[in-house]
């Protein structure tokens, strides 16, 4: 008995610690970022261009764009593709993802912006931060996973609990349902306004 | 056909009570049960008429099957790309085809052309009238005015967050409808949040609602308003009793008629409308950007958002 007892307490903090350093990578790794991407919104001095330059820089670090190029078009669609059009869909799909990345932080700049501990969901790890002004609270729910490759990267973003790879499939779908995938690249290419 | 009108009632049948949060919620319960039923009823029958009248051609939810049957040739082809497969099943769980919740909308053809309506209208009325006004009230000032409005909101608030048994944000909600009354000057200002660190609760009663387990029937696009869905539609209605302007109108001033008073308080809230567009105008002209189908998205983002919103 006593030492399943000492097993079970062994186990626990066998086990913790790797919960514990995965919360914790991710929150240094995430809030170096951040942090990063608000001194340069702070900067006025820094050319538009070259801040957005160096913006992208920081998110395509945090960013797996390939996974959430993938993710917002579904297995159903993505497997059907053949190797150029993957490429030319997620290139157009990246192109389209960074630009309006940008544009909200445009629409935000001025906002303090305050982060929560990570939190461990199944095999993912999920960051809530906030975009506060005034009265007004925008929170942004980045969502990463363990790449073998390249550590914890983001796959998805959750902006007031709407995510951008369901937005993103269902739209994708609907193009799909009724046209073809030189419809859904001409609409990539192309916003409506 | 039939069978989309058959998924549309079943859709429309989810519009069911869910288990009880609480039990000593039973009587509202069953009395929002009785008085709402019969009037779901009534615009359900009416609207599956019309869905299913003006859905034409292969509906959806035949191409959707249709895709299903084919699913096992995937089989095939990620046999050839295992990578790709690979790459897809760490996130089966979170982004099945199962997983993305389906919206129920019978009343499609119309929620395009009322969406379409209301994005000419912002780009038409709304938007040029707010960049003038933009252009004669500062920011500031048009923030004042937006607070000022806001405070104002707060039986509405406090009403819903009573009702949902959020006490502690109602109390929250009081305190800063006296504190920023008084030492924020009318509410133009937000002393509460800057100085005592009290946020507000936003709470309707289509999220009064949604809590007691109010599923939110099918999507509708309202003019002017935008998007919304059956049960926040019917909650506009209680919600018009709880907000001050609807009651300009029975203000006594000498020298007015009745019809003249309900001008008044329709002024009153378009201004109040104006206010608030004039501070986010970029941010639908932003939204609308990400949009490949604007009613897609910004249906699916307002059932998403308003899912999130019941469950806080």
């Amino acid at each position: 008995m006593q030492k399943a007892v000492f097993i079970l307490i062994g186990l626990i903090f066998m086990v913790q610690p790797a919960f514990a350093d995965n919360i914790a990578e991710v929150d240094r790794f995430m809030k170096e970022r951040l942090d990063g991407i608000m001194r340069l919104l702070e900067d006025k001095t820094l050319q538009k261009t070259t801040r957005n330059e160096q913006i992208i820089d920081i998110i395509s670090e945090a960013f797996d764009f390939t996974t959430m190029a993938k993710l917002s078009l579904g297995k159903k669609h993505w497997t059907r593709l053949n190797k150029e059009d993957k490429t030319r869909f997620t290139q157009l799909f990246v192109e389209r993802l960074k630009a309006s990345y940008l544009e909200k932080l445009d629409l935000y700049d001025d906002e303090a912006i305050v982060y929560s501990k990570p939190v461990q969901v199944k095999n993912k790890v999920q960051m809530m931060t906030a975009l506060v002004s005034g009265g007004d609270k925008i929170t942004m729910l980045y969502k990463l996973y363990n790449s073998k490759k390249a550590g914890w990267r983001v796959y998805d973003l959750e902006l007031e609990g709407v995510s951008l790879i369901t937005t993103y499939r269902s739209q994708f779908n609907e193009v799909l349902a009724s046209g073809t995938m030189t419809d859904l690249f001409a609409k990539l290419e192309r916003p409506e306004k | 056909m039939t069978e989309y009108c058959v998924a549309s009632l079943r859709s429309f049948l989810e519009l069911r009570l869910y288990d009880d949060p609480k039990p000593c919620t039973d009587n509202i319960l069953t009395m929002i049960n009785r008085q709402t039923f019969v009037l779901f009823f009534v615009i359900f029958s009416f609207s599956s008429f019309f869905g299913c009248a003006t859905v034409g051609g292969p509906s959806q939810v035949e191409s959707q099957t249709l895709l299903f049957v084919q699913a096992p040739g995937d089989t095939l082809n990620d046999a050839q790309v295992p990578e790709e497969d690979e790459g897809f099943d760490a996130f089966e769980d979170e982004f099945t085809e199962a997983g993305i919740p389906t919206v129920s909308d019978p009343l499609s053809a119309y929620n395009r052309a009322m969406t379409k309506f209301n994005d000419k209208f912002f780009d038409m009325l709304l938007s040029p009238a707010s960049r003038g006004y933009s252009a004669v009230v500062p920011e500031g000032g048009r923030g004042g005015v937006r607070r000022f409005f806001k405070n104002l909101f707060y039986p509405l608030r406090f009403t819903n967050n009573v009702l949902q048994v959020k006490y502690e944000q109602a109390a929250v909600e009081t305190a800063r409808f006296l504190v920023n009354s008084t030492v924020g000057l009318l509410g133009f200002f937000d002393p509460a949040k800057e100085w005592f660190d009290l946020e507000a609760y936003p709470e309707d009663f289509g999220q009064t609602l949604g809590f007691y387990g109010v599923g939110p029937g099918f999507h509708l696009v309202l003019p002017f308003l935008g998007p919304s869905n059956l049960r926040d539609t019917i909650g506009l209605i209680p919600d018009a009793y709880m907000i001050p302007t609807t009651y300009l109108s029975a203000i006594q001033i000498s020298g007015t008629s009745e019809s003249d008073r309900v001008l008044i308080a329709i002024g009153v809230e378009s201004y109040r409308r104006l206010n608030d567009a004039s501070l986010s105008l970029e941010e639908y002209e932003s939204l609308r950007r990400d949009a490949l189908d604007l009613y897609t998205f910004l249906r699916d983002a307002y059932e998403r958002n308003r899912q999130v919103k019941i469950k806080e």
